[in-house]
């Protein structure tokens, strides 16, 4: 028992995208050189036809994944408002998308599906009945910037995301009794200071000097008082606040201890990250320097998590801009990841 | 996303219709980590040399049919661009391109989303114009290519 290491074939987008790998790769990968068997997958990026993939692909699948002894853990489903383009999609209409959804999941073999923060939860409800007769649970994402437990002060506020979330999804199972609706809590919500790789791709595409001024600025000022700065000096600099607050950066939305108020939702977790280095002195070992793993998985061991943590490299879209040459190489970055997730969990 | 390789560099040619050179075609991938419902695809911001090729001159052709005018595509709710798969931009252009090396501009628009917006009601009644900014998925620049036409 004890924590599971898994991965997203997400960190592979890129590998995928330029067609060096395809999805019995990246299975054969995880089992032969991560020695591990957690599979998570993106339905539209993964899954041939969807929504109506054929039996000839479910066997397929289910085929490998048997071959190879994995788990698949959880399938990342989306909501797509404008499908119907004439009317926006109602909440009864995004329920049937997800009841499907759940449908392709249970034939894949998959444990959970991620639902993303903005799904409604009248629209999670509606499919509970779905989700229990096919034993498949519905994990609601916590994603950065919202918080564990609301009242945090937010470095980023965004405008749209409820942060009670984590709340109403509590108070949903409660409602219903129902043992199919969880969480899904993404390693981002833990990210203290921003990635060196997007300080570069800011750099690249707007006055290094402007990036830099940010930087000094926010050592000691909030979001707001260099905005306002910033607005001074560099008039019209074409900055929103989103990407501010990718750079200012400064300590997690979500505290770490939180985490042990929430362990028995959690359905699987995303491994959020964006750059492993080697940390300074130790040779082989490898860090991500701007989101925390050591507390929240320390969290995580001690209120007895037995789910998966599921890599999900997120630093490819920072190098896409820079020359083939420059674009970084998922496959080790994920080996790296795993590195540091088989130290912190201790086997 | 994905910005200098949304083009495939040796794509850029011609159109024909019977003996007349009618436009040109260029390949592209979509600007995203997943594939899309097809009625999602709301056209390109193209331009070339310069010259700015509206929706309207454009035509898109996937899935293995022929090429589609964006007004078409939006009623193909149930249809997928699948995530690998390359598709191709068609343009209207009397005479087509010369030969030689072109500069095209391009801004894919998806109007892909992770549940519900302000502008929901906004985007079906006014549809985002590509290039504008909204609508324009992962990919937030217009890109630029230089691509020597092949034939």
């Amino acid at each position: 028992m004890g924590i599971k290491r898994g991965v997203s074939l997400y960190s592979y987008q890129q590998t995928q995208f330029f067609g060096k790998m395809n999805w019995k790769d990246m299975i054969r990968e995880v089992h032969d050189n991560l020695h591990t068997d957690g599979i998570e997958i993106i339905d539209e990026a993964i899954i041939k036809d969807y929504p109506f993939p054929s039996e000839q692909f479910y066997f397929d699948w289910n085929n490998e994944m048997a071959r190879y002894g994995m788990m698949a853990v959880t399938m990342d489903i989306y909501l797509d408002v404008h499908q119907f383009r004439y009317h926006v999609m109602t909440h009864a209409e995004a329920a049937e998308r997800l009841k499907n959804d759940i449908k392709i999941a249970a034939r894949m073999g998959f444990e959970n599906v991620r639902c993303l923060c903005l799904v409604p939860t009248e629209v999670i409800e509606m499919a509970i009945p779905t989700a229990e007769k096919y034993n498949v649970k519905i994990g609601k994402e916590i994603h950065f910037p919202l918080p564990i437990k609301p009242g945090q002060k937010q470095n980023v506020k965004d405008p749209i995301m409820d942060p009670r979330m984590v709340d109403q999804i509590i108070e949903l199972t409660q409602k219903t009794g129902t043992k199919h609706v969880g969480l899904v809590p993404d390693f981002g919500i833990f990210q203290h200071s921003p990635t060196d790789l997007a300080i570069d791709y800011f750099k690249r595409h707007y006055n290094p000097e402007m990036i830099d001024f940010i930087l000094e600025q926010g050592e000691d000022k909030n979001t707001d008082e260099v905005i306002k700065l910033l607005d001074e000096k560099y008039p019209g600099h074409g900055l929103n606040a989103m990407t501010l607050g990718a750079i200012l950066i400064k300590e997690s939305c979500a505290k770490p201890e939180d985490i042990k108020d929430i362990v028995p939702y959690i359905v699987s977790i995303h491994g959020k990250f964006y750059h492993m280095t080697e940390v300074a002195g130790m040779p082989g070992q490898y860090e991500d320097k701007a989101i925390d793993y050591a507390t929240p998985i320390k969290y995580l061991k001690e209120c007895g998590f037995n789910g998966y943590i599921n890599s999900e490299f997120e630093g490819q879209r920072y190098c896409q801009d820079a020359g083939e040459d420059k674009l970084i190489n998922e496959i080790e970055q994920v080996r790296r990841h795993h590195e540091m997730l088989s130290r912190l969990i201790g086997k | 996303m994905f910005d200098q390789y949304l083009i495939r560099k040796d794509s850029l040619e011609n159109v024909t219709k019977g003996e007349r050179i009618v436009g040109f075609k260029f390949a592209v991938r979509i600007a995203d980590y997943r594939g899309c419902f097809l009625s999602l695809h709301n056209g390109y911001y193209i331009t070339c040399d310069g010259v700015e090729y509206p929706v309207s001159k454009q035509k898109f052709e996937i899935n293995g049919k022929a090429p589609r005018s964006f007004e078409e595509i939006k009623t193909c709710v149930w249809e997928h661009w699948n995530y690998d798969d390359e598709g191709y931009v068609y343009v209207e252009q009397e005479g087509g391109l010369s030969s030689g090396t072109h500069v095209i501009g391009l801004q894919q628009s998806i109007l892909a989303q992770y549940g519900y917006m302000p502008w929901d009601e906004e985007w079906v009644k006014n549809p985002p114009v590509p290039g504008k900014g909204s609508g324009s998925g992962k990919t937030g620049t217009i890109c630029t290519f230089e691509l020597v036409l092949q034939k």
